[in-house]
């Protein structure tokens, strides 16, 4: 069993697909994950489960692994563990999760918006610009960047955690670039499917940064560093000025056109 | 054996019966770095203020915690005060806020008691921080007459 503590998880799933249904049960979804490539030990650490809950769940993969025998189930060594009284972010992940509340919002209008897609008048056009322009704007140069330029430089690159972060922003990139060459060719097939796709990426990356990346990073910054994000970050605010409130005008400009669109229907 | 009635800062208990099964041998070292500690005498502008990671910590808390020093002051510039019995606090405020405009530094970890007069540490605290121009992460730790940690939270900005 210990040789499948240093294999990647989604290897694991490939070779024995019951263990993706038996993570599934205890909230870890590794099966739509963009790397997969975390070590089935580190899984155990990033999602903070408790001692009682990964005897379980080694026992239960062990069992899926080799089902004809018993084995003895290894105890993963960590380095930090957290209470399990709720999620609580220090001040710096606080703001990135509250950010992720405004990215969310855009997110929840994308079917909406997928129905209404108009890409050939001004207005239709107009508005397809706008989402574009806060997603490149707001959740990418903004809130990305203070993760890509501030929060992910704390911690080894290599790691599977960490490179998946990377991947996911850049498939997300490629998604709004293929927005706007579709946009040009007026082209609302393939507009739905990149916003969809998009809609489906950042609800998981989002989901998985506020459960489970950012309480992660909390468990292993000193107060050191969490008083250094919060003083870089602070940089960054001042650094973009007036773009949380631009950006909150924006999807409260969205939300009302929509409204407007379904009382009009 | 304790006492049923009073306040719960100054109320007795004796826990000489409570038998510790650890037993911590060999030498602590200190991890005090700095003097004077005690807020009245403190200048925000000393040298081991600036930019630095400031534990502010009610009077009882090291007596309370057998692990004071390796586990929280270590790294740490430190100020103690009581808020119970200290007089002229007004001055705490300002120096509070000096630590934050004038030492920048970077975070501010509030160590109190258990007991609910040591809560006006922590008020003391939070209004300077809302009151400056300048803020940092605050973080509220309780500690237990037994020395445990009852809670640690980061304190809302």
């Amino acid at each position: 069993m210990e040789k499948y503590l240093d294999k990647g998880i989604k290897a694991i799933i490939n070779q024995f697909p019951k263990v993706e249904n038996i993570l599934n049960e205890y909230n870890i979804g590794c099966a739509p994950c963009s790397i997969g490539s975390c070590l089935l030990k580190d899984i155990i650490e990033i999602h903070n489960i408790s001692p009682d809950e990964e005897q379980a769940l080694m026992a239960r993969i062990a069992k899926a692994i080799y089902p004809d025998r018993e084995v003895r189930i290894p105890k993963i060594a960590r380095k930090h563990t957290a209470g399990h009284k709720g999620i609580s972010y220090s001040p710096p992940m606080k703001e990135l999760v509250n950010e992720h509340a405004l990215i969310k919002r855009l997110l929840a209008m994308i079917p909406e918006f997928i129905d209404n897609l108009d890409v050939v008048s001004e207005d239709g056009r107009q508005t397809i610009i706008d989402s574009v322009d806060f997603i490149r704007s707001y959740a990418d140069k903004y809130h990305h960047a203070k993760e890509e330029e501030i929060l992910l430089k704390y911690f080894d690159e290599k790691l599977d955690i960490i490179k998946t972060i990377y991947e996911d922003h850049e498939i997300g990139r490629a998604h709004v670039r293929a927005v706007l060459e579709a946009l040009d060719d007026r082209d609302k097939k393939t507009v739905s499917e990149h916003l969809n796709a998009y809609r489906e990426l950042l609800t998981e990356h989002t989901k998985k940064e506020d459960e489970i990346l950012y309480p992660w990073m909390d468990r292993n910054l000193s107060i050191t560093q969490i008083g250094e994000l919060f003083s870089k970050f602070s940089g960054k605010n001042e650094e973009f000025g007036d773009t949380q409130k631009k950006y909150e005008d924006l999807i409260d400009k969205l939300e009302q056109k929509f409204k407007l669109k379904e009382a009009l229907k | 054996m304790t006492q049923l009635d009073g306040c719960p800062g100054s109320k007795m208990v004796d826990s000489r019966d409570n038998e510790s099964p650890e037993e911590t041998t060999g030498k602590i070292k200190s991890q005090l770095k700095q003097w004077p500690i005690q807020m009245h005498l403190i200048s925000p502008m000393a040298p081991y203020f600036q930019g630095a990671d400031v534990l502010l910590t009610a009077d009882c808390v090291a007596y309370a915690m057998g692990g004071f020093h390796p586990e929280y002051l270590k790294g740490k510039s430190i100020a103690i005060a009581c808020p119970k019995l200290d007089e002229g606090q007004d001055v705490y405020t300002e120096k509070i806020k000096s630590w934050l405009e004038d030492a920048k530094i970077n975070t501010l970890t509030v160590l109190i008691m258990q007991v609910p007069c040591c809560m006006g540490l922590l008020n003391l605290a939070q209004q300077a921080v809302q009151s400056s121009k300048r803020t940092v992460p605050v973080k509220s730790i309780v500690v237990s007459l037994q020395g445990e940690i009852l809670s640690e939270e980061w304190a809302s900005q």
